[in-house]
């Protein structure tokens, strides 16, 4: 085991901080959107570089990926990839309280993107005493069945991530979508440190 | 914008690193030498400050502005989705994001490359951040950078990939399709024909006699023709067509939905057409004629390399009848190489 896994303490009371951040975002989504938001028990597992870029290409039908990366103190940070589907993103202006012709099918997936990663993390930083930052959300370009020759062509500095995996519903505006939150190495040993203060505090 | 913790450092004197009116100063100074534009509006979206930057850009005095609703000052914004955008960040207490990619400029302010670019505002990044203070009434910070020269040097690029990408397909002297897309072409158009179970056709033609034409009266003059025929070809077919240069003389149509009489009759109609054109270099009138071989995909051919090579076939023979006419895949008796 590499020094960049979680002991199976530090595995639970991740598990715990998201699933209460979770608990609190989908709440807060809920009230903004006027609909319920359904959040899956998140998966947390430590991904390597190619076997991510396995793990994202696989994923059938992804339409679009939307990235953005955060950043807070204790170095804290990583980089948040949101996979969306065809069949799942008809209606998100729809959702944001937008008219359609108000903003293009892009201007929709950023923006729905980036209220689903902000509203978590800040919610999750606000469990761990941090306050987080974030870049622009970017669309990943793609088309079509290229996802995997764009990802191919990324030389990721990093060997190891931490990998969790929330995945958000809205039955009522049959949405779905892949929100997948990547913290490469360093950032890795960093909230190890903040896990162990937390677990010390009990 | 600067970490207050400074404001409890002291010196080896004693005195502090830092005092409250020194980081004002320090604080205000940074904000109005900003290239970027800072707004501040409060819950009801009024202005309640902005930095030196927007005043500058927008020519407008800070006293006739602040306290006034952002959407009476800019009144290009868009209102309804603007409000939305911005409820989101008071709601949500998280930020929001605007890209010049998805939306040019949001507010009409001048950019400092007016001559050097095609763009009438600046284009912009915006962002939109939530803002708490002592004050119970929530803030929304608005960012406005300037991306101008990013949006400029992008389109740039793009234009010359488009540039590169039409030229890889393009055939330098005739203008038509080159052999290297023309091929492409082919295989998508057999992949389409046999998915679909629809007609395809192919003609294949070669200038009678080029080299000797090249001969008496110099390349140039073969360049000419080659030019001159591309352009008289291209005149007389369908959209759907695709026209390409598959070797020196020799040039090849691919005619979706076409069977092989249809084909045959444009064919013909080719040959007639060029063996009356009348083609002048400095001032000599030039005879030129062609042959063509016509094939249609049959049921048999498993690679659309089959169909090439049955036109091909039909080709020789045309050539072999003595030329300056069309033969059919269909009729090609005999080996014409054997």
């Amino acid at each position: 085991m590499s020094e960049f896994h979680l002991t199976e303490d530090q595995q639970d009371c991740l598990q715990e901080l998201i699933n209460i951040a979770m608990g609190q975002a989908s709440d807060q989504l809920a009230r903004y959107l006027d609909t319920f938001v359904y959040l899956k028990v998140p998966s947390i597992e430590s991904v390597d570089a190619k076997d991510l870029i396995q793990t994202l290409s696989q994923q059938q039908n992804t339409m679009a990926i939307v990235s953005q990366g955060f950043f807070g103190y204790e170095g804290i940070r990583g980089e948040a990839l949101l996979a969306y589907q065809e069949e799942d993103s008809g209606r998100i202006a729809d959702l944001l309280g937008y008219e359609p012709d108000e903003l293009s099918q892009d201007e929709q997936l950023i923006d729905i993107s980036s209220i689903l990663t902000t509203t978590f993390l800040n919610v999750f930083a606000r469990q761990i005493d941090n306050q987080m930052s974030y870049n622009a959300p970017k669309l990943l370009p793609m088309v079509q069945n290229s996802l995997l020759d764009h990802l191919q062509q990324m030389t990721f500095n990093w060997d190891v991530a931490l990998k969790i995996n929330i995945n958000y519903q809205v039955t009522d505006y049959s949405f779905n979508c892949n929100m997948i939150l990547l913290i490469p190495e360093t950032a890795i040993l960093n909230i190890k440190k903040v896990l162990d203060r937390i677990l010390a505090d009990f | 914008m600067l970490d207050p913790n400074a404001l409890t450092h002291l010196k080896s004197t004693g005195e502090p690193m830092l005092t409250e009116p020194m980081l004002k100063q320090i604080n205000s100074q940074i904000a109005n030498q900003l290239n970027t534009g800072v707004l501040v509006i409060d819950d009801e979206f009024n202005i309640v400050m902005w930095n030196r930057f927007l005043q500058v850009h927008t020519d407008k005095a800070t006293a006739n502005i602040i306290g006034q609703s952002i959407f009476t000052i800019f009144p290009e914004l868009p209102e309804r989705w603007l409000t939305r955008k911005l409820t989101s960040v008071l709601q949500l207490n998280s930020p929001s994001f605007c890209s010049w990619q998805q939306r040019h400029h949001l507010f009409e302010l001048p950019h400092t490359r007016p001559i050097t670019t095609d763009s009438e505002f600046m284009a912009q990044n915006c962002t939109f951040l939530p803002i708490e203070t002592d004050c119970a009434q929530k803030h929304i910070c608005i960012l406005i950078e300037d991306v101008t020269d990013v949006c400029h040097y992008q389109g740039q690029l793009q234009k010359t990939l488009e540039e590169l990408a039409q030229m890889s397909r393009i055939d330098g002297l005739t203008q038509i399709y080159n052999r290297r897309h023309w091929q492409e072409s082919l295989a998508q158009e057999y992949a389409k024909s046999r998915r679909h179970n629809k007609k395809l056709s192919l003609i294949m033609l070669d200038l009678d006699h080029f080299k000797l034409l090249n001969d008496n009266y110099g390349h140039q003059c073969g360049d000419m023709v080659l030019t001159e025929i591309s352009a008289l070809v291209s005149s007389l077919l369908r959209v759907e067509d695709t026209f390409g240069r598959y070797g020196g003389e020799e040039f090849a149509i691919i005619l979706p939905e076409t069977h092989l009489a249809g084909a045959m009759e444009l064919g013909q109609r080719i040959c007639t057409s060029i063996a009356t054109a009348s083609l002048n270099y400095n001032g000599v009138a030039i005879k030129v004629t062609v042959s063509l071989g016509v094939a249609e995909l049959s049921d048999d051919d498993s690679r659309y390399e089959e169909l090439i090579t049955q036109a091909d076939l039909a080709l020789y023979q045309a050539k072999g009848q003595g030329r300056n006419k069309v033969c059919s895949a269909a009729f090609v008796t005999s080996f014409p190489l054997a």
